[in-house]
C-alpha cells in the first residue's frame, strides 16, 4: 500500500482547495489569448490540484476518482490542437492561420472575443494536465511499491514480453542452480 | 503557397495519435500505419520533383509575417531528405513487422516511431533556428523513449550516456539560439544570413557557428564527443537501430550542411578547418573502434561513426565539389547501412544470436544473403563501382587538391579499416563452420520477406552505384541551391515580407 498523509486539515481542505484551483485554471485558460496566462499554466494549475487529490487521499483513490484515463485526455489534447492547426486548410488558409470573432453585445455576456487559438490553447491544456498527472501517478507508484501501471494499463504501454525484474532474476538463479 | 510543406509533419503526428487512442496491438494498426508511412513515401516523391533544381516551396505559418512568423521552407536538399526518411522509415516498419507477432510487440512502438518521424521531418523543413530546436526536442524525446522500450535491465544502463550527451547538447543549442537572437535579432535562417553576410568577419558570427558546430557536432557523432553512439545503437531491435543509423546521425550532418552553407558566410575557413580534422579523427578512430567489436550491431554502429567522418570532412573541405560529394554521401550511405543492419537481423534471426563467435555456417544456408552482404559490405568500404567509391573518391580527391594529404590518408586508412571490420563478419558468421545449437528464432516465411526487403535496399544501392552520374547530377543541383544563399533566402523573405531592423 502507498503511505500517504493522515492530516486531517489537508482532508477536509483538499475538495475546496481542488475546487478553487480549478475556476482559478479555467479563468487563466481564457484570458490567455490576450493576457499572461494560457493554456500550459491552466494545465499545470489542474494537474497539480490533482496531484495534490492524490497527496491527501492516496493514490489507488486518485486512480479510481479520475473520470478519464489521462493518457487519453493528453493524446485528445495534442489531436485537438494539430486539429485547429490543419481546419484552416479546408478554407484555403496557411497551418495554424487563426480566426477571431469579435461581439460587442453577445446576449446574456455582454462583450466577448472568441477564435481559434482558444481551440489550441484548449489542446495545450488537455496535454498538459493529463501529462503532469500521468507522469506524477506512475512515479509515485513505483517508488512505492506498487507497480507502474495497473493490470487495466498494462495492456496499452506495456508489452507482454517483458515481465517484472523479479521474476527474471528468480529463473535466472534457479536455472544457475540446476 | 503550398499545403503539401505541412504533411511530412502533421501526417506522421496524426497517425501516432491514432495509434494512442487506439492504445492495444492490434493487426489493423500495422496496416494503418503502414499505409501511412507508404503515402508519407509518396508526398515526399511529390515534393522531391517540386522542388529539385527548382525554387524552394515556403509556407509561413499561420500566415505570420517577419520576426513572428515561422517559415516552413522544402529547397532541394530538403526534398532529398525528406524522400528518404520516409523511404527509410516505411521499410523499417515493414522490417518490425516481420521481426516480431503482433501481440508480441510493444503498444508504443509504432506511435513512437511515427513521432520520431515527424520530429525528423520537421528539422528538414523548418526555417527558423528555435523551431529547429523544438524539431530536435521532438525526435531526441521520442528516440529516448524508443531507445529504451525494449531494453532489458543491463541494457538500460548505455541508454544514461546517450540521454545525458544529448541533453547536454540540446541545452547548449538553446543558449545558442538566445545568443543568435541577441547578435542577429531573429531567428529566422533567410533573416539571419542577410545579417551574417552585412556582418561578414565580425567575431560574434564565428562564435554562433562554432556553438552550433559544436551541437550538431555532438548530435551527429564527431570525434571528441561520439562515445554516446557505438555502445547505445547496439540495443536497439534491428529495425530500429536501421532506422537511427539511417536518419538519426544525418540530421546532424544536413543542419551542418545548411548552416555552413545557406546561412552563414562562407568566409568561415577557421571553422571548416577544425570540422576536417575532427572528422580525420573520426573516421579513423571510429573505425579502430569497430574492428574491436565482437558482434554485428557493435561493428555496424562504429563503422556508421567512421562513415559520418567522410561526410563532415566534405563539409570541412567547403569546395562545391566537396558539397556535391557529401549530399551524394548522405544519399548512399543512409541505403547503404540501414540495408546492412537489416541483413544483420536477418542473420541474428537466422542463427539466433548476433555475438560472432557463436554463428558460422550463413554462406551455406543462404548464399543470396551472403551475395547480398559481401556488395553492400564492398559498396561501403569504397570498392568501384558501387555506390560508396564514387563518394569517397570525390572526397579524397578534393582534400589532395587543397593539400590536406594526412587527410586523405586518414581517409583511405579508414577505409580500409572498413573493410578489414566488414571481413571479421563476413569470416565469422558466413565463412566459418555452422555451430550446431543454433537454430533461427522466426518462421521461415518472415526471414523469407526480410530478406526481400533487404534485397530491394540492395537493388536501390546497386541503381545508387552503377548510375551514378544521374544521382551526382541531382546531389550537384542540390548542392548548388545550398551553396548559392540568394536562392532561399529571396525565395523566403519574398514570402514572409522584409522584417524590421534589430
Amino acid at each position: 500500500m502507498t503511505k500517504h498523509t493522515d492530516s486531517i486539515l489537508l482532508k477536509s481542505l483538499i475538495q475546496l482547495v481542488l475546487l478553487m484551483v480549478n475556476i482559478l485554471s479555467v479563468y487563466v485558460l481564457f484570458r490567455g489569448h490576450q493576457l499572461p496566462g494560457g493554456g500550459f499554466i491552466a494545465g499545470l494549475m489542474t494537474g497539480i490540484s490533482f496531484i495534490l487529490l492524490g497527496l491527501a487521499k492516496g493514490w489507488e483513490a486518485l486512480g479510481k476518482n479520475l473520470p478519464v484515463d489521462p493518457m487519453r485526455l493528453a493524446t485528445t489534447g495534442v489531436a485537438l490542437a494539430l486539429g485547429s492547426g490543419l481546419l484552416p486548410l479546408l478554407v484555403g488558409g496557411e497551418f495554424l492561420t487563426q480566426y477571431n470573432w469579435h461581439w460587442e453585445h453577445f446576449p446574456m455576456l455582454g462583450e466577448l472575443h472568441l477564435g481559434t487559438p482558444l481551440l489550441f490553447d484548449t489542446g495545450v491544456f488537455l496535454l498538459v494536465s493529463g501529462m503532469t498527472v500521468k507522469l506524477v501517478t506512475v512515479l509515485v507508484r513505483s517508488s512505492s511499491g506498487l507497480a507502474p501501471f495497473t493490470a487495466e494499463e498494462e495492456r496499452y504501454y506495456a508489452s507482454i514480453l517483458e515481465e517484472p525484474i523479479e521474476d527474471k532474476a528468480r529463473r535466472r538463479e534457479e536455472s544457475d542452480g540446476l | 503557397m503550398n499545403n503539401l510543406v505541412i504533411a511530412p509533419f502533421a501526417l506522421p503526428l496524426a497517425t501516432a495519435l491514432l495509434c494512442l487512442f487506439a492504445g492495444r496491438v492490434a493487426v489493423w494498426r500495422r496496416w494503418v500505419v503502414g499505409t501511412s508511412a507508404f503515402v508519407q513515401l509518396l508526398v515526399a516523391v511529390v515534393l522531391v520533383f517540386q522542388v529539385v533544381g527548382q525554387t524552394p516551396l515556403v509556407v509561413v505559418m499561420g500566415g505570420w509575417t517577419a520576426p513572428l512568423g515561422v517559415a516552413l521552407v522544402v529547397d532541394g536538399l530538403a526534398g532529398l531528405m525528406l524522400c528518404l526518411s520516409a523511404l527509410v522509415a516505411f521499410v523499417c516498419i515493414l522490417f518490425s513487422y516481420l521481426e516480431l507477432q503482433v501481440e508480441d510487440e510493444q503498444p508504443m512502438r509504432l506511435p513512437l516511431m511515427q513521432l520520431l518521424g515527424a520530429g525528423i521531418n520537421l528539422t528538414f523543413i523548418t526555417g527558423d533556428l528555435f523551431n529547429l530546436f523544438v524539431a530536435f526536442e521532438i525526435m531526441l524525446v521520442a528516440s529516448y523513449a524508443l531507445l529504451t522500450l525494449e531494453a532489458n535491465d543491463r541494457h538500460i544502463k548505455e541508454a544514461f550516456p546517450y540521454l545525458t550527451v544529448n541533453m547536454f547538447a540540446s541545452s547548449i543549442f538553446l543558449m545558442t539560439a538566445g545568443l543568435a537572437y541577441a547578435v542577429f535579432g531573429t531567428l529566422n535562417l533567410a533573416q539571419i544570413s542577410e545579417r551574417a553576410a552585412a556582418m561578414e568577419g565580425e567575431f560574434s558570427v564565428l562564435l554562433v557557428m562554432l556553438l552550433l558546430m559544436v551541437v550538431f557536432g555532438i548530435k551527429a557523432g564527431v570525434f571528441p564527443l561520439y562515445y554516446w553512439l557505438p555502445n547505445s545503437y547496439p540495443i536497439l531491435p534491428y529495425s530500429l537501430a536501421a532506422l537511427y543509423c539511417g536518419m538519426l546521425t544525418k540530421v546532424g550532418v544536413y543542419v551542418l550542411l545548411r548552416m555552413l552553407c545557406t546561412v552563414f558566410p562562407h568566409s568561415l575557413e577557421r571553422v571548416h578547418i577544425v570540422l576536417a580534422l575532427l572528422a580525420g579523427a573520426t573516421m579513423v578512430m571510429a573505425a579502430l573502434g569497430a574492428i574491436s567489436r565482437n558482434f554485428i550491431r557493435g561493428i555496424l554502429s562504429f563503422q556508421h561513426v567512421s562513415q559520418i567522418g567522410y561526410m563532415i570532412l566534405a563539409i570541412g573541405l567547403f569546395t562545391p565539389m566537396a558539397i556535391t560529394a557529401c549530399v551524394f554521401y548522405v544519399i548512399h550511405h543512409i541505403i547503404v547501412k540501414s540495408s546492412l543492419f537489416l541483413m544483420g537481423g536477418i542473420a541474428y534471426f537466422r542463427s539466433g544470436t548476433d555475438y560472432l563467435e557463436r554463428m558460422g555456417g550463413l554462406w551455406k544456408i543462404s548464399p543470396l544473403l551472403g551475395c547480398l552482404f559481401l556488395l553492400q559490405a564492398f559498396s561501403l568500404s569504397g570498392i568501384p563501382p558501387l555506390s560508396g567509391f564514387w563518394g569517397k573518391y570525390i572526397v579524397i580527391s578534393e582534400s589532395l587538391d587543397k593539400g590536406y594529404f594526412w587527410l586523405a590518408s586518414a581517409a583511405l586508412l579508414a577505409s580500409l579499416l572498413t573493410m578489414v571490420s566488414m571481413m571479421k563478419i563476413w569470416l565469422k558468421a558466413y565463412w566459418s563452420k555452422a555451430h550446431e545449437e543454433q537454430g533461427p528464432t522466426v518462421s521461415p516465411n518472415a526471414i523469407r520477406g526480410m530478406t526481400l526487403i533487404a534485397a530491394v535496399m540492395v537493388f536501390f544501392s546497386l541503381c545508387i552505384g552503377l548510375n551514378a552520374e544521374f544521382f551526382l547530377n541531382i546531389a550537384q543541383t542540390a548542392a548548388n541551391g545550398l551553396m548559392d544563399q540568394s536562392i532561399y533566402r529571396e525565395s523566403v523573405l519574398q514570402t514572409l515580407g522584409k522584417g524590421g531592423n534589430p
